[in-house]
């Protein structure tokens, strides 16, 4: 099926015609920023945007989610409902539907597959939306992704002015718009223009950071000195974790309901103390370089060597919002210059 | 106008060379325009990293804790005193420390500037105590610094420092009469509903990521209440009322400690305005015990301490 | 597709408690589905998450032998919020089992070896299900010469002391006990694990080493299994972290690119040479 053209001022329609059939989750205000949400109408979502402050993980991998709650008396076990409609997820940049890649193949790897996130995100289809402004602390090109990547989606968005272009990129799109008749098809201006954006987009990237060969240098780092330099200025709290697309650690807690009680997951990260302090109080982590440690060697060694792929994405969130500027760009410079 | 990021660096470079720190902590250019970034000199060789602009917005206090290096540190008003708090506490031995005092006229609140910016991403920009030049796609601009200072900053009354042992720079004029209860008292003339409403929306977008608890010098406790175990106190979900009680409690531990550095309030990433409560706690402190956090060194902990003719109105009314 | 993180109901059964200062109890524990009662089988070294409604949920290794029909065994030792809960539990009481998780003992590449069991305290816990099964009539004659060596810091620690009891009656098997301190009833050797390993002296020839214990245990037991000879992949260990869903997903027991929950907690010595020493 042909790419076709949404004017800007048919985004709203374009959203509405979803809304009913499929949950939509779109970028919308929320107060100061700009997060993702459940949106009722089309014309809640904000595109105006650079990247979303939270990624999108909080749609499939909620900060709080319930596994299941035991009730006291007969009733016993109750698992978490999990009925659903079909989903949609619009307005993903490209290092975001990157990252839920990497998320659905972590969490379907293994002898046993995470169902409270797969359910979720099965029956769900991604309407992408192409960069062509990158941030100065955007990094996809150095990590194998791309301004105008399309990985994860199933129909990408191309501003291309006053329109947007739509394209068509698996099954599932073309299913999302084939009863969409008013869309008019793209004509090869629209394509040549989108190709230019996109040359633009790549152009404007900051220089990339070598990450040739990181996975393989970091074998032999892991009592490197230069860790000790690293994690001097860290205070240990969880943005980094918190704000990452690919970061998916997780903790389980029991809480009272008063009728029973409910088994939940919080997000949680290696960079608190407690995450890996044992019963007899012994902590294999004692200290904030193992930890700093630990999340790049994660990032850009333990998990490449399993899944063939850098367990980050570039997007830059951590840059942005860590309280220190502790920028893993330059964690990953200090790594390649040793 | 004097270079006071040069005095710095001299000042470091004697410290060091003289061996009489092991280490100096200051600020160096940050990786994104407008930002400064913690640095850890040892090797007098790298004090030229050392700047001293409206952009150094950290409280370095946190880093002089848990360590048994003799730390030289650069500290302006507001982070002198939280020295001065952690020393009444016993958290810093005063012999292992050297304060580089600088007064100050406060930091830049990067998201004032974004949003002035509308979210045009800057480029490059220079900054000094008066303007702040920005340069982005299609865009130059020069802003006056003052418009674009912390909100903590705006109405701060210990611009120059209260302990130190260098003072990099002249002393700056205070201002005494800066109200800077006056956000505080905007709340308190609303009706409850309001204010729950309010805190509400404000809270409602925490992630539990614990940047402001971290951030916070004051907040040195090996094991804080919210990963306590046995008994657990409170919930670690982002349900609205484990998140409020979270702060709730984290401002009542600040009472008469916290010294309005600003610090939680940057590092929150979801923007959520952490200062009102802890702004009302300290109030309250003022109001019942004649007592601001910081300024003293030999003064005990005003929580820590019983007078005789404490206010005891919540008791006896 | 199943969810991995509902466990299947449990009732405790009976509570046996192991030491002298009542801070380790065996509870044996019926699954309330008596088709999983009857069908649950698992290796020994493998461990079950074990839920106490409300507390939450901790790793256990299984503590009975797969011989063992229609029951479970758990020892464990009070430490922390779901431990104490379960200490303070009564028989009759619900509690939740997933599992069985992780690669548990190597049973098949163990047979037809001499095996040499080294465990410390109340670590010994998934040895004692290891040695039972091997001690088992149908499974005795499949592998050769047994020697346990067991320790514990003195006489009242010393657990399953009526499994020692039987198994010290036997003649296909070397049974070696001994505590960092005796009293004054103790008749037995007296020692740390690793200096009565060294006295012992079993043969490498053929060998394997299955050893479990405090890190300071292990920290001296490996220089002296290396000097009897033993090869660093005839070295087994079973390793302890921190886990919270035992399914290679949270993240917690992550020690270089392996899950401790998913691809150990068994590992041989040359394994671990390989990993972080981040354990």
């Amino acid at each position: 099926m042909n790419s076709k053209i949404l004017g800007k001022n048919q985004l709203t329609k374009f959203i509405d015609e979803f809304i009913g059939e499929y949950r939509v989750f779109a970028p919308v205000k929320k107060g100061k920023i700009i997060g993702f949400d459940e949106i009722a109408s089309g014309k809640e979502t904000c595109l105006d945007f650079q990247n979303t402050k939270q990624p999108p993980k909080s749609v499939f991998f909620p900060q709080t989610e319930v596994l299941f709650e035991y009730k006291k008396g007969e009733k016993g076990l109750e698992k978490a409902g999990s009925g659903d409609r079909d989903k949609i997820l619009l307005g993903m940049r490209p290092c975001d539907a990157r990252a839920l890649v990497i998320f659905d193949r972590f969490f379907s790897s293994g002898e046993h597959e995470d169902l409270p996130y797969l359910q979720k995100r099965e029956r769900t289809a991604v309407v992408g939306l192409a960069c062509n402004h990158p941030l100065n602390t955007c990094f996809c090109t150095s990590l194998g992704g791309s301004p105008f990547g399309s990985e994860g989606m199933d129909l990408k968005l191309v501003d291309l002015g006053d329109e947007y272009l739509v394209e068509i990129l698996t099954n599932k799109g073309e299913k999302l718009v084939e009863d969409i008749k008013w869309l008019r098809d793209a004509e090869e201006s629209d394509l040549n223009r989108a190709r230019d954006l996109a040359e633009d987009a790549e152009n404007a990237m900051k220089p990339k950071i070598s990450t040739d060969g990181l996975c393989d240098k970091l074998d032999g780092m892991f009592d490197d000195p230069v860790w000790e330099g690293i994690h001097q200025k860290c205070i240990g709290c969880g943005v980094c974790s918190f704000l990452c697309p690919t970061c998916w650690c997780f903790d389980v807690l029991d809480e009272d309901t008063g009728t029973g009680v409910k088994r939940v997951r919080i997000w949680d990260t290696c960079q608190f103390p407690l995450f890996t302090k044992q019963g007899s109080g012994f902590n294999p982590r004692p200290s904030g370089k193992e930890r700093m440690r630990q999340r790049i060697m994660h990032k850009f060694n333990y998990y490449p060597k399993d899944f063939g792929e850098f367990g980050c994405v570039g997007c830059g969130r951590c840059v942005r919002e860590c309280p220190v500027n502790l920028d893993i760009r330059e964690v990953i410079r200090a790594v390649m210059s040793v | 106008m004097e270079d006071l990021g040069k005095t710095m660096q001299d000042v470091a470079r004697r410290l060091l060379e003289e061996g009489k720190v092991d280490l100096i902590v200051g600020y160096e250019k940050g990786t994104t325009p407008i930002r400064s970034t913690p640095c850890f000199i040892r090797e007098a060789g790298d004090v030229q990293k050392l700047i001293w602009d409206p952009t150094c917005e950290a409280n370095l206090t946190k880093y002089l804790l848990d360590r048994d290096e003799r730390i030289g540190v650069v500290a302006k008003g507001c982070d002198s005193r939280s020295i001065v708090v952690c020393l009444a506490e016993g958290q810093i031995d005063r012999d292992r420390v050297t304060i580089i005092g600088v007064p100050c006229q406060g930091v830049i609140n990067r998201k004032k500037i974004e949003a002035e910016l509308d979210k045009q991403e800057v480029v490059e920009a220079t900054v000094n105590d008066e303007e702040i030049k920005v340069r982005g796609e299609g865009f130059e601009k020069v802003l006056p610094t003052t418009n674009y200072l912390c909100d903590s900053c705006l109405s701060c009354r210990h611009r120059n420092p209260v302990i130190y042992d260098f003072l990099v720079g002249e002393k700056v004029p205070e201002v005494e009469d800066a109200n800077d209860f006056a956000e505080v008292e905007e709340l308190e003339s609303r009706s409850s509903e309001d204010r729950w409403d309010y805190f509400t929306e404000e809270l409602g977008s925490c992630i539990r990521c614990y940047a402001c608890r971290n951030v916070c010098p004051m907040c040195y406790c090996k094991e804080c209440f919210v990963d306590e175990t046995m008994p657990q106190w409170f919930g670690k979900t982002d349900d609205l009322s484990d998140t409020m009680i979270f702060h709730i409690v984290r401002a009542y531990h600040l009472a008469g400690r916290c010294v309005d550095c600003g610090a939680c309030s940057r590092a929150c990433p979801m923007e959520i305005n952490l200062r009102a409560l802890r702004k009302k706690a300290e109030k309250i402190v003022k109001e019942r015990f004649d007592y601001e956090a910081g300024t003293d060194v030999e003064e005990a902990p005003v929580l820590g301490t019983f007078k005789q003719d404490d206010s005891q109105e919540y008791i006896i009314k | 597709m199943s969810n991995p993180y509902i466990p299947n109901i449990a009732v405790i059964r009976k509570i046996i408690t192991e030491n002298a200062v009542n801070d380790i109890k065996t509870f044996e524990v019926v699954f309330e589905d008596p088709e999983l009662a009857e069908s649950f089988t698992f290796n020994p070294g493998q461990f079950g998450m074990v839920s106490y409604f409300g507390a939450g949920e901790c790793p256990i290794g299984i503590a009975s032998s797969p011989t063992d029909q229609g029951f479970l065994q758990f020892t464990i030792k009070k430490v922390g919020v779901v431990t104490t809960a379960l200490h303070n539990s009564m028989e009759g009481q619900k509690i939740g089992v997933r599992g069985p998780y992780g690669n548990g003992w190597p049973i098949e590449a163990m047979e037809d070896k001499n095996i040499v069991i080294v465990g410390g305290g109340f670590a010994f816990t998934t040895l004692r299900s290891l040695a039972k099964y091997m001690l088992h009539d149908e499974n005795r004659d499949r592998y050769k010469d047994i020697t346990i060596i067991y320790g514990a810091r003195n006489p009242g620690e010393l657990s399953y002391k009526y499994d020692l009891e039987n198994w010290g009656k036997r003649n296909d098997l070397d049974l070696v006990i001994t505590v960092d301190k005796g009293d004054a009833e103790w008749t037995g050797r007296e020692g740390y694990v690793p200096t009565i390993l060294k006295e012992v002296s079993p043969s490498s020839e053929n060998a394997v080493a299955a050893v479990c214990g405090p890190p300071v245990m292990i920290r001296f037991t490996m220089p002296v299994l290396t000097e009897l000879g033993f090869q660093p992949d005839r070295i087994l260990l079973s390793l302890e972290m921190r886990m919270k869903c035992g399914i290679g997903k949270c993240g917690r027991c992550n020690v270089g690119n392996k899950f401790v929950c998913q691809d150990g907690p068994v590992f041989t010595q040359k394994e671990l040479e390989s990993m972080p020493k981040e354990y």
